[in-house]
């Protein structure tokens, strides 16, 4: 019947070791194809420690990592990097002020609270915000933003301030208002009045932060604020996927163990899934704070690029300069093998340690969560 | 062909051994999941493996074609003898004995390609690229399994359109159309519906005119309705082996009659 | 009750997360648009005929004498003012001398040379305003003098601008009437037309981005983009295979994933600077910045998304097909290759096309490898060993370097908002692979 169909079932001795063989050879080229990218980060490492060490060599570590005074290109050059690296502490504490609260407040309702269909019109919103390339973000911060601030920042940081008072307030007279005594709450003219009296002193206070705000006048567009703005808006998007997807992960049992001792919603999030999932939400917020230190064209287009720090230290409205910016602005006029090419080689390298660090606790950080559900 | 001696030796309608075992085990690493079992399979017949879930029946099933080769904890021992040769021996060349020994599996899993692509596989795989050929080949396979009719128009669709008994049906085919020995089934009507299932019943009943045929169900009444012979295995163990009659009727140990009247499993 | 107020939360973060994506997009896509659809004037389709020889020659010419002739009388204004002002004392001269010369370089930003003018060198002096938005702007200018004087109100003691008309200043001279002329004809002058540049796309920028398009940037940009993703995917898509077929679960392989995240941590100006001391500096791939050394660079970069990706594609593809092939007697590479990569394409597409994305919109990689501001148009070939103008870099270059940033605010945000369409077209034609790939499972 199958002539072409070879009947027999054994392999010869040679075949078998010729097919041994070539699986072996086969997973191993496979093998060398995946460590392209620990061949790849070591090389990364080795090229950028190559050409940071003559820096060291020549200039030692004390001024680079003490000083803050950083003229590289003066006559007796000055190597103080630690203005740079506040510039960029800075940068990303703004940004992260930004993008936490938000991206974790979004996370967990897009996963718990909020219906299904809503859902489905917020993940193509939050694609888009990670799909939009940096320098168009930068394009924005300096183009758009910076004018804005410049010429009407009183009124843009008073409406910010409404902006995200009002409904925090609202948030907080509800709760606030339900959790009164049940004496009170029962005499309705009281709590109303009690209501009213909260709804008065929260407006007052939010107008009172507002009109001081609106009394500023921003010197320069191009500065923390605004950076920190942008930073934590591309930051979203990281935080809010990992960080629901680290909800979700928690599973209906959890949840449905916790519904079933008569917690309400919000009980089951507070206390049971958002600890629960707190390992997941901690390399959401580390991954999402990577991203800013690590991005390169927003603050070398609107960080301003002052290699000095603010005063005060925490004035967000005067521009810093970071460590991405400095390699990219400086890189174009630093000629090969001088010691100014090299620091800026010493900039990455430090760089390149920190981000390493950051990853590795949030490696550890995921690991352990993984750990934590799957037992 | 097989010259084993086997623990409970005998012969059914006079046909010849196709494929035996003896003190066969399956380990999932420390787990012994089949515990020195033996037994045989007679040409040209049904054979069913019941048995409680657990107890071994799908371990026992996949390893007579070495699928249990794709779980890396997975080893055996004891000896799994076919056309003289014991499968689990160091020379035997596992392509040619799963082309030999083929599979239909509990849930349909056409590949989501056209049906032609799908039956055409195995084919392929052997190395026929003649197109009349591979013509020929789906068309008597989709015919042995009763759904060329059903599909000879949409030949090139994508098979994941079918409902699910056209796709078992095309599993079957597929299983078919690499002309095998052996057809081990397992637990193929657990995912359909009644209708599908008797079709596929019937189709059972027909291929054993050619076909050895080892399935593994749940299923009792089904069992008793197609097999000709049926195992009973408990807890790794195979309790009993016998003519489907007796097992029905005149069970020799107690654990198979109480798992036969429905008092555990 | 609490539930309530998450309830609100959650609406007020994704309605923020709305508003925010609107504020960004809304202003880069209108303007943007406008770098492709805009009233462009006489001075545009002049342009355009003689740069690219577009549009009738003969028409042009016709429309053009009709201009001038429009024209003409502001000319005549000046000249019969000049001829008058020969006879005037010095110091009344003097006083005019500056204004004059004012008006007169205000009309030449808006229509260009005058007649019989040398044809100056640089090209943005030889066209009048090509965009009838920049024309309103330098009619402005011709109608207005700026001053910074001190507040009159006496609120602040800053300077404040306001428009002197300058009008008033020539008043009772041959000139005043010109200034009512001009206004009232500007349109016969420039002869505004709505148009659609779509070629904007695909020319050549003339004297630093005053004329012409961005379609060397767009180019250069595609070229680094196929680069990178030409390199990456075989890498890629073999990784993820081995990581998910052949490894087991060992040190090496703990290792190796442990890598592909690290790597996808690697801040992008770190990727640039390596990039640059080894593909340039070490191996010497090319003498100068190149495009291949800028995909190559990139290519690294999105390395990790695309295993990871084609990973997470590789794992969705039911175990039951792999089952159906090996049962079939198929061998493992034979299952890989005919199966499982089959049924997992549009899921290592999705990654392969958002990692394009990604590739398309990064910056930092290609400042040292890569990009540069001008260069010549080269054959394909050639291309590659080149260096070449990309979108990113030129957005930032337009935007933060160029000698007249608030001129070609047009180009500007022509640019980003093509950056921004070609990475969301991406995106798109992912979206579309992820449908298809819900289609393929259940078979429609």
């Amino acid at each position: 019947m199958n002539n072409q169909i070879d009947q027999k079932l054994t392999m010869s001795q040679r075949k078998i070791k010729m097919e041994k063989f070539i699986n072996f050879c086969g997973e191993k080229f496979l093998l060398c194809i995946t460590a392209l990218s620990l061949i790849t980060l070591l090389f990364i490492f080795f090229f950028i420690i190559k050409d940071a060490l003559p820096f060291f060599q020549d200039q030692g570590f004390k001024e680079f990592f003490t000083s803050t005074h950083w003229y590289p290109s003066a006559a007796e050059p000055e190597y103080g990097a630690v203005s740079i690296f506040y510039g960029t502490f800075m940068v990303t504490l703004g940004s992260a002020v930004f993008a936490v609260p938000l991206g974790i407040t979004a996370a967990v309702c897009l996963s718990d609270v909020l219906p299904f269909k809503l859902r489905q019109f917020v993940k193509p919103i939050i694609e888009l915000l990670a799909a939009i390339p940096s320098v168009a973000y930068g394009f924005f911060a300096l183009v758009i933003l910076a004018p804005l601030m410049q010429n009407h920042g009183g009124l843009l940081l008073s409406s910010m301030i409404w902006l995200i008072m009002v409904p925090t307030a609202g948030i907080i007279l509800y709760v606030g208002y339900f959790s009164l005594p049940d004496k009170i709450l029962h005499k309705k003219p009281l709590a109303l009045s009690l209501g009213l009296v909260g709804i008065a002193i929260a407006f007052f206070i939010i107008k009172a932060i507002a009109d001081k705000l609106y009394g500023i006048q921003i010197d320069s567009g191009t500065n923390t604020l605004n950076v920190s703005l942008i930073l934590g808006i591309m930051a979203l998007p990281t935080i809010v996927s990992v960080a629901e997807d680290a909800v979700q992960a928690c599973g209906r049992e959890l949840r449905e163990g916790s519904y079933a001792l008569g917690a309400t919603r919000a009980e089951t999030m507070v206390k049971t899934i958002i600890p629960a999932a707190s390992g997941g939400i901690m390399a959401a917020i580390i991954l999402g704070v990577m991203r800013a230190v690590g991005e390169t064209m927003v603050v070398w287009m609107a960080s301003g690029n002052t290699g000095r720090i603010p005063e005060p230290w925490y004035n967000v409205l005067s521009p810093v300069r970071t460590m991405t910016a400095s390699i990219a602005g400086d890189m174009g006029e630093a000629a090969r093998n001088t010691n100014r090419y090299h620091v800026l080689f010493a900039l990455a390298l430090t760089l390149l340690v920190l981000t390493f660090v950051i990853n590795l606790i949030s490696q550890y950080v995921v690991n352990r969560q993984r750990k934590k559900l799957g037992k | 062909m097989s010259t084993q001696k086997l623990t409970k030796d005998f012969i059914f309608d006079n046909k010849k051994t196709h494929l035996s075992f003896k003190d066969f085990s399956v380990y999932y690493g420390d787990f012994q999941a089949v515990k020195g079992v033996s037994g045989a399979f007679p040409e040209k017949t049904v054979t069913a493996i019941i048995g409680p879930s657990g107890c071994g029946k799908s371990t026992l099933l996949r390893s007579i074609n070495r699928m249990n080769d794709l779980i890396p904890v997975c080893h055996t021992s004891g000896s799994m003898i076919y056309e003289g040769l014991d499968i689990y021996g160091e020379r035997m060349d596992v392509v040619k004995l799963r082309q030999r020994i083929g599979m239909v599996f509990q849930k349909p899993n056409a590949f989501p390609k056209s049906i032609f692509d799908n039956i055409a596989y195995g084919p392929r795989l052997m190395g026929i690229k003649n197109k009349a050929e591979l013509n020929e080949i789906v068309e008597k396979s989709l015919t042995q399994a009763a759904i060329w009719d059903e599909v000879k128009d949409r030949l090139h669709k994508n098979a994941l359109g079918m409902s699910g008994g056209q796709q078992q049906r095309l599993c079957l085919a597929r299983a078919l159309a690499v002309e095998p020995d052996i057809l081990l089934m397992d637990e193929p009507t657990s995912a359909l519906d009644p209708k599908a299932t008797a079709k596929i019943e019937d189709l059972i009943c027909e291929l054993k005119e050619k076909y050895t045929i080892v399935i593994v169900t749940h299923n009792m009444q089904q069992a008793a309705r197609i097999s000709d012979l049926t195992a009973f295995m408990y807890e790794g163990n195979m309790v009993e082996f016998d003519t489907t009659d007796k097992i029905f009727t005149n069970p020799s140990m107690k654990q198979t009659e109480e798992y036969i009247t429905g008092r555990f499993g | 009750m609490l539930d309530h107020s998450f309830t609100g939360m959650g609406f007020i973060s994704v309605g923020l997360m709305g508003v925010v994506l609107l504020v960004i997009l809304l202003p880069i896509v209108y303007r943007g648009a406008q770098a492709y659809i805009f009233t462009e004037t006489i001075e545009h389709r002049r342009f355009q005929n003689e740069k690219f020889q577009r549009g009738d020659a003969q028409e042009l010419a016709e429309e053009y004498r009709a201009v001038k002739a429009a024209r003409l009388p502001v000319y005549e204004a000046i000249e019969k003012f000049e001829a008058k002002k020969r006879e005037w004392p010095k110091d009344k001269k003097r006083e005019f001398r500056s204004e004059l010369k004012a008006v007169k370089k205000a009309l030449h930003h808006l229509l260009g040379p005058a007649p019989g003018e040398k044809t100056p060198v640089l090209m943005r002096q030889q066209f009048g305003q090509t965009r009838w938005d920049r024309a309103q702007v330098k009619l402005h200018e011709v109608l207005y003098r700026e001053d910074w004087v001190e507040d009159p109100t006496g609120q602040t003691k800053e300077l404040v601008q306001v428009f002197v008309p300058r009008v008033d200043l020539f008043k009772g001279t041959e000139l005043e009437p010109m200034f009512e002329y001009t206004e009232k004809n500007v349109e016969l002058m420039l002869r505004p037309k709505l148009t659609f540049y779509w070629q904007f796309l695909i020319d050549r920028s003339y004297d630093a981005h005053f004329f012409g398009g961005i379609g060397p940037e767009v180019r250069g940009t595609l070229l680094l983009t196929l680069g990178a993703i030409v390199f990456a995917i075989p890498f890629g898509i073999i990784a993820a295979i081995y990581l998910c077929e052949y490894a087991k679960p060992s040190k090496t392989v703990h290792v190796l994933r442990s890598c592909i995240n690290t790597l996808a941590g690697v801040p992008s100006i770190v990727f640039g600077l390596f990039g640059l001391a080894f593909f340039l500096n070490t191996l010497k791939l090319t003498e100068s910045k190149s495009v291949l050394a800028g995909s190559m660079t990139l290519s690294l970069m999105i390395l990790p998304t695309i295993i990871r990706a084609s990973e997470e594609a590789i794992m969705a593809v039911p175990f039951a097909y792999k089952e159906a092939s090996m049962g079939l007697g198929a061998g493992k590479w034979r299952t890989i290759c005919k199966v499982i990569l089959p049924a997992a394409l549009p899921g290592i597409l999705t990654g392969i096309v958002l990692s394009m994305g990604r590739a398309a919109g990064e910056t930092a990689p290609i400042i040292f490898t890569a990009a540069v501001s001008v260069g010549d148009k080269l054959p394909l070939t050639e291309a590659f060993f080149a260096p070449s103008q990309a979108l990113p870099w030129n957005i930032y270059n337009l935007c933060s370097e160029h000698e007249a940033v608030d001129s070609i605010r047009h180009v500007q945000y022509g640019m980003v908002f093509t950056l921004i369409a070609m990475v969301l077209l991406l995106n798109m034609l992912a979206i579309v692979f992820r449908a298809r790939l819900h289609s393929k499972t259940k078979g429609v």
